[in-house]
């Protein structure tokens, strides 16, 4: 049986143990460059970069091809009111970006093209693109025009689901395609890639040589 | 109508969604306290306003954490959701009724030999404390996580085992049946150390990581302005600053029970030696 002194002992210790414990607590707290090694997808067949000019937010217009060379470049196919695919590969590449090097992330461009140029205006297509980074670079253009720069690229045309009236969803393809400075695309990256797949991916992706 | 409610990859809308099993056992819940009280009655045996009042508080948080929305939008948008979802059936479900249940409800709940010899060992004090820990520690992996919450059955497995775990750590602390060889005070307050310390793990993974944990939420459809990293500290601050509020004031209250049973025990020591010092 224990003494009164060494019961009060042992409450002093636990207490003490178990305050400072919980404050303890509370407190406490180059790789290969081979496409083998990389994240993404990779083409059987590498895509040349495509040429084409469209609008951009600011309403001038914006040489794809010139405007993006020397760059690592992630071209996106989507739309502002695309419920999830956009918002998470752009939420997803923007967080990655922020947390990159700076002599990384300033070699990266990312274009998002819509595929919704009716509802998508050169503002809502910025003010949506600011959401997650403001270097993102937001272009829209003809839908014809548009179908043609995708079909170059071997991607199914975008469809519109016309049967929710004014509040309708268009289909899309949900791959990002990644050139690098050599100005071919040599991977893309699925809807389910993760921020730190990319972040695996692309400072390797800046620097890459590929075999021609 | 869905058993249990699981991941949906899809735009969240505010349509009401019922699930059917958490009606069924809230329901059953209540339906078996009002029997046992009934079955009571008939003997001479009460409960009190009060613990009718925790019983039907714990059955009504068991539905407002399992079903819409809240296990909605915790099942496939938000992580920090899924979190207060595990503090509402950890911390809250489980001590609500017990206290709700008076011993004599509790011993002919435990009258059957075999679950009574089940509950015997879950209430060793070791055995609940590696229960309790590696249900939280198992059920936060990412495969796990990101496996079993997009099944009916296994987000209904989780959300069981982590009021199973809140069953066998509250009973440690409550110790409602006093024949059972409760743990001393002393013993209660290094018990609850112990699992502020193991809760530690997954909420220092999810306020450390640079990147999203889960891909089940990071690659969900956006919901409430929240981007995937902030959802996850939030997760990380219910886990670690509400649940160890509640570790800690638990403690604290302990540590003033086991104060004030010395007190009374002392002054009875005292009495009896004929020295009272304390008035």
């Amino acid at each position: 049986m224990t003494t009164g002194p060494t019961r009060e002992m042992a409450k002093v210790l636990t207490a003490g143990l178990f305050g400072l414990t919980s404050v303890l607590v509370s407190c406490g707290s180059g790789g290969a460059r081979r496409p083998g090694d990389l994240r993404g997808v990779e083409l059987p067949v590498a895509l040349d970069k495509v040429d084409f000019v469209l609008q951009d937010t600011e309403g001038k217009g914006f040489d794809f091809r010139s405007e993006t060379e020397g760059y690592l470049t992630l071209l996106f196919f989507g739309y502002t009111n695309c419920p999830d695919v956009c918002p998470v590969h752009m939420a997803g590449i923007a967080s990655v970006l922020r947390n990159m090097e700076s002599s990384v992330a300033s070699r990266v461009k990312v274009v998002m093209v819509t595929v919704d140029p009716d509802r998508d205006t050169p503002r809502r297509l910025r003010e949506w693109l600011d959401n997650f980074d403001t270097s993102f670079i937001g272009l829209r253009g003809d839908l014809s025009h548009v179908r043609e720069i995708m079909n170059a690229l071997n991607m199914a045309p975008p469809a519109v689901d016309s049967s929710q009236g004014t509040n309708y969803l268009v289909g899309h393809p949900s791959q990002v395609i990644v050139y690098t400075t050599d100005n071919r695309a040599h991977l893309v990256y699925p809807h389910g890639t993760r921020q730190r797949d990319w972040a695996h991916d692309i400072p390797m992706l800046v620097d890459a040589t590929w075999d021609s | 109508m869905n058993w249990w409610c699981s991941a949906q990859n899809q735009r969240w809308d505010w349509t009401w969604t019922p699930y059917l099993g958490v009606w069924l056992i809230a329901g059953l819940l209540i339906i078996a306290y009002v029997s046992g009280r009934v079955w009571g009655k008939r003997r001479g045996l009460y409960c009190s306003g009060r613990q009718l009042a925790s019983y039907v508080g714990g059955v009504a948080v068991f539905w407002i954490a399992a079903d819409w929305p809240l296990a909605a939008i915790g099942a496939s948008y938000l992580l920090s959701v899924h979190t207060l979802q595990y503090v509402l059936f950890v911390f809250a479900v489980p001590p609500l009724m017990i206290w709700g249940m008076p011993p004599w409800m509790l011993r002919r709940l435990l009258a059957s030999k075999p679950l009574a010899s089940l509950a015997r060992m879950f209430s060793r004090p070791l055995v609940a404390l590696v229960t309790f820990n590696g249900i939280l520690l198992v059920s936060h992996v990412p495969r796990v996580v990101d496996g079993l919450t997009v099944t009916q059955a296994g987000s209904f497995a989780v959300n069981m085992a982590w009021v199973f775990s809140g069953f066998v750590f509250w009973w440690q602390i409550l110790a409602p049946l006093p024949e059972w060889k409760p743990m001393h005070y002393g013993g209660r307050l290094l018990f609850l150390l112990a699992n502020l310390l193991v809760t530690t793990i997954p909420a220092s993974f999810l306020i450390f990581s640079e990147y999203p944990i889960y891909s089940l939420y990071e690659l969900a459809p956006p919901f409430g302005g929240l981007s995937t990293i902030q959802d996850q500290r939030i997760a990380a601050m219910i886990m670690k600053i509400l649940g160890g509020l509640i570790i800690v004031g638990i403690g604290a209250v302990l540590f003033f029970r086991w104060n004030r049973k010395d007190g009374v025990e002392g002054d009875l020591v005292d009495s009896a030696g004929g020295k009272p010092v304390r008035t």
